[in-house]
C-alpha cells in the first residue's frame, strides 16, 4: 500500500543532496532519490489545419525535466503555450493536436494516468456548503479503497489537511454566493489537497495563483514547495504573473514565448542568462516581470498605440522625446526582436546544453514507480452512499436548493387553499375542482425551475469529478435521486396537506396519500427533466427559457387546457400526451377526487351528476383502469427520465472529444476573423480560458452575483 | 492666476500662472516637463475654452488635499445590540496635484478603496467622515461630475462598438448646442487619447458575443469618464484582472492623462514592476494608517531608512506589500504549524520579525520622518491658497436629447442582443405553433366553449409568462444604468421613458407575429376589429409583464430571487384571473377585492372572452336542444359583466402599463434617495447611541451632499484568513 510509504520514500533524499557528489548535474541528483522524474525532449505540438487553414505550431522543440523535490514553473505571456505544454506533459491534449517528441517518466515511455499524476485545474469546483474537512473526507471515501477502516481514512484526511496547512479552517464552510466562506488561497489549497489524497508522485497545476492576492498566492506556492520537498513529489505548475516572493519560491523555470523556449533551467540562474544576452534585470525589478516584459509581444502593440496617442498629446516636440526617455530603456528594441535574440541565444547557450545533459542523466537512472490503480478504488456501494450523503448535506445546507422552494410552495399552497377554500359540490365546483388539479400539477411543478442554478453548479462538479474518474454515472444519478427524495417528499407533503385540508377534497387518508404521492411524482419528474436540460444547455439563461418552454407545452397537452380526446391525434395525442407526466397526473387526480361524489346539476331539479358521469362525459376520460395505475405510470416516467438522463450523460462523455475538436476549430476561426490588438492570441486557442483570470478579486470577496454566465 | 484660452499662449500663461504647480513638479523630479505639464492638450481646451470665455475662470487645475481624515464604519450588528463601529481610516493626511498620478496601495482590507471613496465623496451611508477634504483650498463637494470616478467593474453595453459606446455617451452629456462636428472630433480625440483606435469598431462583447479584451474594456470605461474632461480623476483598481501588458498600457494612459494637467488618483492592488515605475506619488496604507506618503521613487529609500531595505531583484511594490501585509503572519503561522523540518532557511529579514511588528515600526517611523512633515506643510500651504471653484459637470445635454439618445442606444442594443428579444421571438413562435395546432380550427361545438376559454387563458397566462426570460438582460441594463446614474449622466425619467419606447417595436413585432399566427390557426372570432383587439390585448399584457419584471429588477438585483419572485407574482395573478376559479367564486376579501382587479390577467381575459364569444352561437350538448348564444355563456359560464365594453378592459390594461412604469420610476427613486438616507439615519442613531464617538459631532453634515455609493462596507480584514 502506498499511504505513508510515500513520505518515507521522499524522506531519504532530503538534505542528502550533497552526498551524491558524483559527476551528476544537480538536478539529476534529485532524480536519483526515487519518485517520479519526468523528462521531455524535442516536444512539438501541432494543430493541423484542415480545410485550407494553415497548420499552427502550439509549442515547438521544447526540452526539459521535472525531478522529485523541485517545483518547475512554466511562465510566459498569455498565448505562449503554457497550457499546451502542461496538457502535453499530463497527457490531456485535445485529440486533434499532434504531439511529437518524447515524454519519459523515469526514463520510460509510459501512459500518464490518474493515480500516478494529479492535475489541479484553474477553476476551483467545490460545493460551497460543505466544510473543508467534509470536502476532503467525502473525496477520500469516494476514492480510497473501501477496505480502509474509518480510522485510517480519518488519519489520511488529517494528514492531508496538515500538509496543506488547512488545519485552522478545517471546520469552516467553503462558501458560495450567499454564504461567506474561506479565502481564495484556502480554496486553492483545498483543491490541491483533494488531488494529493491518493498520494500521486506527479502534480500538475494550471495557474494556481491567478486571482489570489499576494499573501494567498505565497501561501499556495509555499505549500507546493513543502509538498515537493517533504513528500518527494514532482511538481509542475504554470504561473501567470508571480510576485517577487512567489517567484523566489520556484526551483526551475521554463520560460516560453510563442511556443518556443526562451529559458529552461534553475530559476536562480535565469537573471544571469538574461544579463549575458544583453538584457540585464534592473535591480529594483521583479525578475519574472522583467522576463515577461522582454518576451511579451503585446508590449510592441502597447508601444505602438501609445506613440499614436502621444503624437496627439504632444504640444511641443520635446514632449515626445521626454516620453521616449520616460518610457523604457527596453524600447530601443521591439519586443519581438528581443524575443528573437533570446531564443537564438538560448539555443546555443550552455544552459541548453546543461538541460540536455541532465535529461540524458536522468533517463539513465533506473527509477521505480509503483503502479497505482487509476480512478477510484472504492466499491460501487461505497461511492453511492458517500455521494448520497454528500449531496444530501449540500442540499440541506444550501438555502437556494430546496428551502427557498419549500417556502414558495407553502405560500402558493396557502394562496391556492384560500382561493378554493371549501370547494363543495355545487355545479360550479366541478370546474373548480378540475382547475385546482390543473393548477397544482401545472404551476406548482413549474416552480422547480428555481432550482436550476443549483443543478448547473452540481453538473459542473459532476463533470470535473467524472473526468477524474472519481465515480460512475449511475452512482451519481441514483445518489442524486435518493438525496433529493426526502426534500421532494417534504415539499409535496407540506403543500399537499395544506391544499388538501383547506380545499376540503374528499376526506380519507388514502385519498390524501394519493394526492400527495401524485404531487411528489410530478415534482420529481419535472426535476429529472430539468436535470436533463441542465446537462444539455451551456448556461443558465438558455436552460431557463428552454425549461419554461418545455413545461409550458407539457401543461398544454396534459388534458386540462384542452381535453385529451380533443387533442389532435397526430403528434399531440400520440405520443406527446402519453410521455407527459401531466396527463397521467391529472387523470389520476380526477379519478381520486371525483369518483363516488355527486354534484348539483346545472339546473335545479335535474338529477344529480355523479363523478363517474363527469369523468367519462365531461372530461372524456375512460374509467378502464384504476387511479393507482395512473400513479404508477408517473413513476415509470420518472424512471424513464432518469434513464434518459443517464444516457445523455453517457452520450455527452462519448461525444466530448469531438465537441472539443469542433470547439477548437471554431475558436481558431473566430480568432482569425478578429482584427485587433490581440492577434497573437491565436496561439492560445487551445486553452479554453485565460487572458484574464476567470475570477477577479471580487469573487473572493463574495461580491459576485450568482449569475453563472 | 488667470488664463485665457487659446493656442500656444496657454502653455506660456500656465507656466507663469501656475508657478506653484510647476515648482512642485520640478521637485517631483520630472525633468523638462513644465511645458507639457501645465498646458492643456488641444482636446481639453475645446471643452474648457468655452467656459473660460464665458465666466472669469482662472486656472482650471484641481488641487486636492486632505487632512486628518478618519472614516468610521458602523457595522450592522447581526446579533442585535446596535452594531459596532470601526475606524477604517485613521488620521490620513495627503495631497494630490495636477499633473501627477497618485497611487493608493495597500493589502486588501487596508482601506485604499475607502480612502478613494472618501476623497470622491462616495462613502456608503453607514460610513462617517471626520477631517477635511479640500479642493483648491475650499471644502470640496465632489458629487456628480466635478470629479470622474471609474469603478472596478466595467458595466458596458456589450453589443455596441467602442466608438458607438463613446459617442452615445458624448451625446448624452455634451451640451445640445455644441455642433455635431465638434462632438465627433471630441469622441475621436478621446479614442486616440486612450489608444483605442485599433478596436474602435469592435463590439464590446457579452456572454455570447466575443469582444474586446479586458484591458480594452477598462480603457473604454476610462474613456467614458474623461469625455467631459474632468480635472480630477479617481480610479478604483484600474489594473485588477488585467495581464501585464494591458495593465501597463492602462497605467501608461493614466500617466498621460495626468501629464495633461489632470489630477489622477488610483487605488492599485498589486502592480507589476513596470506599472509601479509609472507612479508619481505613492500613498501606502496598512490597516487604515499611513505607512508612507511621498514620491514613489523615494519609497525605497524610506523603507531602507526604516530598516527594511528592498532586496535586489525585487519589485519595490511587492516588497512594500510584503512588509505591510499582516496576512503574511497568518500564512506563516499556518505553514509553520504544518511544516516538518524546514523554515531554517531564511534569506529574508522579514522572516525574523512578525509583519505586524514591521507595520508598527514603519508607521512610527513615518510619523517622525521628513516625508510626513513635508506632506503636512504642503497641505497647509494648499489650504491657504484659495483657487477656482470647479463646478459640477454632470450632464449638460437637455432632457429631450438624453431621452432621444438613450432610446436610440437602447434600441440598438436590443436589436443586436440575441438574448434580449430575438430568442424570445423564436420561443414565442414555437409555443404559438404548438397552441395553434392543438386548438386548430376550434369551431363552435359544445366542447369548443371551454376550449376557447382555455386557449385564451393559456395565451394570456403562459405566453406572457415567458417574458421572465428577459430578466438577465434587464439586470444587465440596470447595472449600466446604475453606473451612469452615479456619474450623473442622465436622469431617471429619461431612462424610464427611453426604456419604454425602445422596447415597443420589439414587443409589437413579437405580439403581432405570434398573435396573428395564433388567431388564424385557432380561427377565433372572425372580423378585423376582433383580430386587432386580440393582438392589442396580447401586446398590452406582454408589456405589463415586462414592466413588472423591470420594476422587480430595479429592487432585486439578484437573478435567482428576481425570477422566483416574478414567477410567484404571476402565478398568483393567474390564479385570480377568473379562469382557474370563476370570478364569483373567488373569495371576496383579499382575493377578489383587490387582487383580481390588480391582476392584469383578469382584465385581459374579460376583454378577450367578450371579444371572442359575443355574437357566436354554439351547439348544445345534444342536437335537439337549442343552440347557445355567446352572451349566455359569457354571463352564466364565465360570469362576465357583458354590459362593460371590451375596449374598457383594454384601456385598463394600457393604464396598467403606465402605472407599472411609474412604479418602476418610483422604485429607482426610492432605492436611490430614500434607502441610503434610511441606512444613514439608522447608522447615525447607532453612533449617537454609542455616545462617546457620536459626541464628536460627525454625522451632522455628513448626510448632506453625498453621492450614492454602491459599496456596502463589510469589514473583512480579519475574516479572510483564519486567526493564527
Amino acid at each position: 500500500m502506498e499511504y505513508g510509504g510515500g513520505r518515507e520514500g521522499g524522506g531519504g533524499m532530503n538534505g542528502n543532496g550533497t552526498a551524491y557528489a558524483g559527476a551528476l548535474s544537480p538536478a539529476a541528483r534529485y532524480a536519483e532519490s526515487g519518485g517520479a522524474s519526468l523528462t521531455w525532449e524535442n516536444l512539438t505540438a501541432v494543430l493541423p489545419g484542415g480545410g485550407g487553414r494553415a497548420t499552427k505550431k502550439l509549442v515547438q522543440g521544447l526540452y526539459g525535466y521535472a525531478v522529485p523535490g523541485r517545483v518547475v514553473a512554466i511562465m510566459g505571456p498569455s498565448g505562449s503555450g503554457k497550457s499546451t505544454l502542461l496538457d502535453a506533459l499530463s497527457g490531456r491534449l485535445a485529440r486533434n493536436v499532434l504531439l511529437t517528441g518524447k515524454v519519459l517518466l523515469n526514463g520510460k515511455k509510459r501512459r500518464l494516468d490518474y493515480g500516478v499524476l494529479a492535475y489541479v485545474t484553474q477553476e476551483n469546483v467545490l460545493l460551497g456548503t460543505l466544510t473543508v474537512r467534509e470536502t476532503v473526507t467525502y473525496s477520500a471515501l469516494l476514492r480510497l479503497p473501501s477496505t480502509m477502516s474509518k480510522a485510517e481514512v480519518r488519519r489520511v484526511v488529517d494528514d492531508t489537511l496538515d500538509e496543506m496547512g488547512l488545519r485552522e479552517c478545517a471546520d469552516r464552510n467553503i462558501g458560495n454566493w450567499h454564504l461567506r466562506g474561506i479565502s481564495g488561497g484556502e480554496k486553492k489549497r483545498l483543491s490541491i489537497a483533494l488531488e494529493i489524497l491518493t498520494r500521486p508522485r506527479l502534480l500538475f497545476l494550471d495557474e494556481p495563483t491567478s486571482g489570489l492576492d499576494s499573501a494567498s498566492a505565497f501561501s499556495v506556492i509555499e505549500t507546493l514547495r513543502q509538498l515537493a520537498v517533504d513528500g518527494g513529489r514532482t511538481i509542475v505548475s504554470s504561473v501567470h504573473q508571480p510576485s517577487s516572493e512567489v517567484f523566489a519560491l520556484f526551483d526551475d523555470l521554463c520560460l516560453l514565448s510563442s511556443g518556443e523556449c526562451v529559458y529552461f533551467g534553475d530559476a536562480k540562474l535565469a537573471p544571469q542568462f538574461f544579463a549575458e544576452t544583453g538584457f540585464p534585470c534592473p535591480s529594483r525589478r521583479n525578475p519574472s516581470d522583467h522576463f515577461l516584459r522582454c518576451v511579451n509581444a503585446d508590449f510592441d502593440d502597447v508601444a505602438a498605440a501609445m506613440k499614436g496617442s502621444m503624437k496627439l498629446r504632444a504640444v511641443c516636440p520635446a514632449a515626445e522625446e521626454m516620453f521616449e526617455a520616460d518610457f523604457d530603456p527596453l524600447l530601443k528594441y521591439s519586443t519581438s526582436e528581443i524575443r528573437e535574440r533570446l531564443v537564438d541565444k538560448y539555443r546555443i547557450s550552455e544552459y541548453a546544453m546543461m538541460v540536455r545533459n541532465t535529461i540524458h542523466e536522468i533517463s539513465k537512472i533506473e527509477g521505480v514507480i509503483e503502479e497505482v490503480v487509476m480512478g477510484s478504488q472504492a466499491s460501487w456501494c461505497k461511492q453511492l452512499t458517500t455521494l448520497t450523503r454528500r449531496s444530501f448535506t449540500n442540499m440541506s445546507r444550501d438555502f437556494g436548493y430546496y428551502w427557498l422552494r419549500i417556502v414558495i410552495y407553502v405560500l402558493m399552497a396557502v394562496c391556492l387553499g384560500t382561493i378554493y377554500y371549501d370547494v363543495g359540490t355545487s355545479y360550479a365546483a366541478i370546474q373548480a375542482r378540475a382547475s385546482c388539479g390543473g393548477f397544482v400539477s401545472g404551476f406548482m411543478t413549474f416552480m422547480s425551475i428555481g432550482g436550476f442554478p443549483s443543478f448547473i453548479e452540481e453538473m459542473k462538479m459532476f463533470t470535473l469529478e467524472r473526468q477524474n474518474g472519481h465515480y460512475g454515472v449511475a452512482a451519481y444519478i441514483i445518489s442524486n435521486f435518493l438525496s433529493s427524495m426526502p426534500f421532494l417528499l417534504a415539499v409535496s407533503w407540506a403543500s399537499a396537506s395544506i391544499t388538501y385540508w383547506m380545499v376540503k377534497f374528499r376526506p380519507g387518508f388514502s385519498y390524501f396519500a394519493f394526492f400527495a404521492l401524485n404531487l411528489y411524482g410530478g415534482v420529481s419528474v419535472i426535476e429529472s427533466l430539468m436535470m436533463i436540460i441542465s446537462a444539455l444547455v451551456p448556461n443558465f439563461l438558455m436552460g431557463l427559457i428552454l425549461g419554461a418552454g418545455v413545461i409550458g407545452i407539457m401543461m398544454l397537452t396534459s388534458g386540462f387546457f384542452r381535453l385529451l380526446p380533443e387533442l389532435p391525434k397526430i403528434f399531440w395525442r400520440y405520443p406527446v400526451s402519453y410521455i407527459v407526466y401531466g396527463s397521467w397526473g391529472l387523470k389520476g387526480a380526477y379519478k381520486n377526487d371525483l369518483i363516488g361524489l355527486e354534484f348539483e346539476p346545472m339546473m335545479p331539479g335535474q338529477p344529480k351528476l355523479t363523478g363517474e358521469y363527469i369523468i367519462t362525459k365531461m372530461m372524456g376520460l375512460s374509467l378502464n383502469h384504476s387511479k393507482w395505475l395512473d400513479l404508477s405510470m408517473i413513476f415509470v416516467l420518472l424512471f424513464a427520465y432518469r434513464l434518459i438522463f443517464f444516457l445523455v450523460l453517457k452520450a455527452k462523455e462519448a461525444a466530448a472529444p469531438y465537441i472539443r475538436v469542433a470547439y477548437t476549430r471554431f475558436t481558431i476561426k473566430r480568432l482569425e476573423r478578429r482584427a485587433s490588438f490581440r492577434k497573437t492570441l491565436a496561439m492560445s486557442s487551445m486553452s479554453k480560458r485565460h487572458n484574464q483570470p476567470p475570477h477577479p478579486m471580487a469573487v473572493q470577496e463574495g461580491l459576485n452575483s450568482p449569475m453563472p454566465y | 492666476m488667470k488664463k485665457q484660452g487659446g493656442g500656444g499662449g496657454v502653455a506660456a500663461a500656465a507656466v507663469a500662472a501656475a508657478g506653484m504647480v510647476k515648482a512642485e513638479l520640478e521637485d517631483v523630479g520630472i525633468k523638462a516637463a513644465g511645458g507639457a505639464v501645465a498646458a492643456l492638450s488641444p482636446l481639453s481646451e475645446t471643452l474648457w475654452r468655452e467656459k473660460a470665455a464665458a465666466e472669469f475662470l482662472g486656472d482650471v487645475s484641481a488641487r486636492l488635499a486632505w487632512r486628518d481624515l478618519t472614516v468610521t464604519v458602523v457595522l450592522g450588528g447581526g446579533g442585535g445590540g446596535g452594531g459596532t463601529t470601526q475606524d477604517v481610516l485613521q488620521g490620513l493626511t495627503g495631497h494630490a496635484e495636477p499633473g501627477t498620478l497618485t497611487a493608493l496601495m495597500g493589502p486588501s482590507g487596508s482601506g485604499k478603496s475607502t480612502l478613494l471613496d472618501a476623497l470622491a465623496g462616495r462613502l456608503a451611508a453607514n460610513a462617517f467622515l471626520d477631517g477635511t477634504v479640500l479642493l483648491n483650498g475650499r471644502k470640496a463637494n465632489l458629487s456628480f461630475g466635478a470629479a470622474a470616478y471609474v469603478t472596478q467593474d466595467d458595466n458596458l453595453i456589450g453589443t455596441l462598438t467602442v466608438r458607438e459606446t463613446i459617442s452615445y455617451s458624448a451625446r448624452l452629456r455634451l451640451p445640445d448646442k455644441m455642433p455635431m462636428e465638434e462632438k465627433r472630433a471630441l469622441v475621436e480625440g478621446t479614442i486616440v487619447e486612450m489608444g483605442l483606435q485599433d478596436c474602435a469598431d469592435t463590439v464590446v462583447g457579452n456572454w455570447h458575443l466575443r469582444g474586446i479584451s479586458g484591458g480594452e474594456k477598462r480603457r473604454v470605461s476610462i474613456a467614458l469618464e474623461i469625455l467631459m474632461r474632468p480635472r480630477l480623476l479617481f480610479l478604483d483598481e484600474p489594473t485588477s484582472g488585467l495581464d501585464s501588458a494591458s495593465a501597463f498600457f492602462v497605467t501608461q494612459t493614466l500617466r498621460g492623462l495626468a501629464r495633461d494637467g489632470r489630477t489622477v488618483i488610483a487605488s492599485i492592488h498589486q502592480p507589476s514592476s513596470e506599472v509601479f515605475e509609472l507612479f508619481d506619488r505613492l500613498y501606502l496604507l496598512s490597516g487604515g494608517k499611513t505607512v508612507y506618503f511621498g514620491l514613489a521613487s523615494e519609497a525605497c529609500q524610506f523603507f531602507a531608512q526604516a530598516g527594511f531595505p528592498c532586496p535586489p531583484l525585487r519589485n519595490p511594490s511587492d516588497h512594500f506589500l510584503r512588509c505591510i501585509n499582516a496576512d503574511f503572519d497568518k500564512v506563516k503561522a499556518t505553514l509553520k504549524g504544518s511544516m516538518k523540518r524546514r523554515f531554517e532557511r531564511s534569506d529574508d529579514p522579514l522572516d525574523r520579525i512578525m509583519t505586524s511588528e514591521a507595520i508598527r515600526r514603519l508607521i512610527t517611523y513615518y510619523k517622525n520622518s521628513q516625508y510626513y512633515f513635508a506632506a503636512q506643510q504642503k497641505v497647509n500651504e494648499m489650504a491657504r491658497v484659495k483657487g477656482t471653484v470647479l463646478d459640477a459637470g454632470g450632464s449638460q445635454a437637455s432632457f429631450w436629447m438624453q431621452a432621444f439618445t438613450l432610446t436610440k442606444r437602447s434600441f440598438i442594443n436590443m436589436s443586436r442582443d440575441f438574448g434580449y428579444y430575438w430568442l424570445r421571438l423564436i420561443i414565442y413562435i414555437v409555443v404559438t405553433v404548438c397552441i395553434g395546432t392543438i386548438y386548430l380550427n376550434v369551431g363552435t361545438r359544445y366542447s369548443s366553449i371551454l376550449a376557447r376559454g382555455a386557449c385564451a387563458s393559456f395565451v394570456f397566462g403562459f405566453v406572457t409568462f415567458m417574458s421572465i426570460g428577459g430578466f438577465p438582460s434587464f439586470v444587465e441594463d440596470m447595472k449600466v444604468f446604475q453606473r451612469e446614474r452615479l456619474n450623473g449622466h442622465y436622469g431617471v425619467l429619461a431612462f424610464v421613458i427611453s426604456n419604454t419606447i425602445s422596447a415597443m417595436p420589439f414587443l409589437i413585432l413579437i405580439t403581432f407575429i405570434s398573435g396573428t399566427m395564433c388567431y388564424f390557426m385557432v380561427r377565433l372570432h372572425p372580423g378585423f376589429t376582433h383580430y386587432l383587439f386580440f393582438v392589442l390585448c396580447l401586446y398590452a399584457s406582454v408589456t405589463v409583464v415586462e414592466s413588472l419584471m423591470m420594476a422587480i429588477a430595479s429592487v432585486i438585483p439578484n437573478f435567482l430571487m428576481g425570477i422566483i419572485i416574478g414567477a410567484g407574482i404571476q402565478g398568483i395573478f393567474m390564479l385570480v384571473s377568473g379562469y382557474f376559479r370563476l370570478p364569483h367564486d373567488i373569495p371576496k376579501p383579499f382575493w377578489r377585492y383587490p387582487m383580481s382587479y390588480i391582476s392584469f390577467h383578469y382584465w385581459a381575459l374579460q376583454g378577450q372572452y367578450q371579444n371572442d364569444l359575443k355574437g357566436l352561437v354554439f351547439d348544445n350538448q345534444d342536437d335537439e336542444l337549442p343552440k347557445i348564444p355567446g352572451e349566455y355563456i359569457l354571463e352564466n359560464v364565465f360570469q362576465i359583466d357583458v354590459s362593460r365594453s371590451k375596449w374598457l378592459d383594454l384601456a385598463v390594461l394600457f393604464s396598467m402599463i403606465f402605472i407599472y412604469r411609474l412604479l418602476f420610476f418610483a422604485m429607482i427613486k426610492v432605492s436611490e434617495d430614500v434607502t441610503p438616507w434610511v441606512r444613514g439615519y439608522v447608522a447615525r442613531r447607532r453612533v449617537q447611541g454609542k455616545g462617546a464617538r457620536g459626541a464628536r459631532g460627525r454625522g451632522a453634515d455628513l448626510a448632506a451632499a453625498r453621492s450614492p455609493s454602491l459599496r456596502a462596507y463589510v469589514v473583512d480584514a480579519a475574516d479572510d484568513l483564519p486567526p493564527a
